[in-house]
């Protein structure tokens, strides 16, 4: 009889088995949602690159470029065509250039170490400092000038948001600056997300 | 039997929904990283044209009439309100108003609800557009006042989009455009000085 019973279980129909995959969907919908909340998150907040670049103007026209934020101002000066232009002026000019070239690769580095810096290592602006700038930029000018070489700087803030207090500080002191009244001025506004390039302020 | 729901279309289509975001993620991600603005920053002029001042604050613009604005100064000032320096309401638009010796008039938009919003440049016949297009270009260029003051959750100046479509329609219009950041501690001011000066910003190609 039992065999019986037994032989008639080992031929019962079996159930099929059937995995839920309701746990499989809910990691997927979790996943999903995290994934597309980044994705928001990093469209809106992630930094875009800002290349300030001026209007070449028959490509001779070169920015000095300041920029100005609620901590203070930070400079990013060119040194890209400065070794041409040493290359066609005199001894004297040349040793002037080559200490604003000196000058300027320490601005370089010091702007390089801030960019790491939530403020990008601005700091307040200092009247000496600008008149200096200022003095540089009208010296190269007229060595370029008086070469024949088409070259010229100007200066080019670009402004963050509650930046406008640095910016009227420096325009204070070079509308005081003779040196300042033949340079150009180019100012741009900037939005606090647009991040600074330095691609084009690195030597050849 | 246990009665199953079958989910096997459902997962798939999930699945699929969570590949493309991964790879929308990544591409965002290589775009972001990549993507350089370049912009074109026109070089301040020395001009004959005079400035039509426009103050940009709150995302709206303000046309000022100076006539009426001077006016109403002038007013202010023969009651004794802009004595001592003082901030009085110079009943136009919202703006307060100081008599300095060193900056001539220097305004304070407190209140804009009654300007218009910069997105009326966008409605044809807007009464926005029409005091833009009120600005000659060969007598006068516009000359912008924009408030750099973050409003909460914004990454711009206040003013600084109204500024920039402003200034993109101008040019539309050939009319030259030239700017500065005020803020409430360097008001915006009109002053006859040589200290005081307003100028277009414009490219060299741009030229008269």
């Amino acid at each position: 009889m039992a065999s019986r019973a037994s032989r008639y279980a080992r031929y019962l129909p079996q159930e099929k088995l059937e995995i839920s995959l309701f746990p499989f969907l809910s990691i997927f919908l979790c996943v999903m949602g995290v994934l597309s909340f980044i994705n928001i998150l990093s469209s809106v907040s992630t930094p875009q690159k800002v290349q300030l670049t001026m209007d070449l103007e028959q490509g001779y026209k070169v920015a000095f470029q300041i920029f100005t934020l609620p901590e203070g101002i930070i400079v990013a000066p060119s040194i890209k065509r400065l070794t041409d232009l040493q290359g066609v002026v005199d001894d004297d000019s040349k040793a002037i250039l080559a200490m604003i070239i000196l000058r300027r690769k320490m601005m370089i580095e010091q702007l390089a170490l801030g960019q790491t810096e939530a403020n990008f290592g601005a700091t307040s602006p200092d009247s000496e400092d600008i008149r200096l700038w200022m003095y540089e930029i009208r010296q190269i000018n007229e060595m370029a000038l008086r070469a024949n070489f088409l070259y010229e700087e100007f200066v080019l803030f670009g402004v963050y948001p509650n930046g406008g207090q640095a910016y009227q500080k420096v325009r204070d002191v070079m509308n005081s600056s003779g040196d300042a009244q033949s340079i150009s001025v180019g100012l741009e506004p900037l939005d606090s997300n647009w991040s600074l390039s330095l691609h084009n302020q690195e030597e050849p | 039997m246990k009665n199953l729901i079958n989910v096997d279309s459902l997962t798939d289509i999930v699945s699929n929904s969570v590949g493309i975001l991964i790879i929308f993620a990544v591409i965002n991600l290589i775009h972001d990283n990549n993507k350089t603005y370049e912009l074109e920053i026109p070089i301040e002029h020395q001009t004959d044209l005079k400035p039509a001042y426009i103050i940009s604050k709150d995302d709206r613009l303000l046309v000022m009439n100076t006539d009426e604005v001077f006016a109403s100064a002038a007013q202010q000032a023969s009651n004794g309100a802009a004595a001592n320096k003082r901030i009085f309401d110079l009943k136009y638009k919202g703006l307060y108003a100081q008599v300095e010796d060193e900056q001539g008039i220097a305004f304070h938009a407190r209140v804009t609800d009654d300007w218009p919003k910069f997105t009326e440049l966008e409605t044809t016949g807007s009464e926005l557009q029409k005091q833009l297009n009120k600005i000659d270009p060969k007598e006068y260029f516009a000359y912008f006042f924009v408030y750099d003051e973050t409003n909460l959750g914004s990454t711009a100046g206040s003013g600084y989009e109204s500024f920039r479509v402003a200034r993109k329609y101008l040019k539309a219009r050939r009319i030259k455009s030239g700017w500065q950041p005020v803020n409430a501690e360097s008001p915006a001011s009109i002053c006859s000085y040589s200290d005081c000066r307003y100028l277009p910003s414009f490219l060299a190609s741009e030229a008269p």
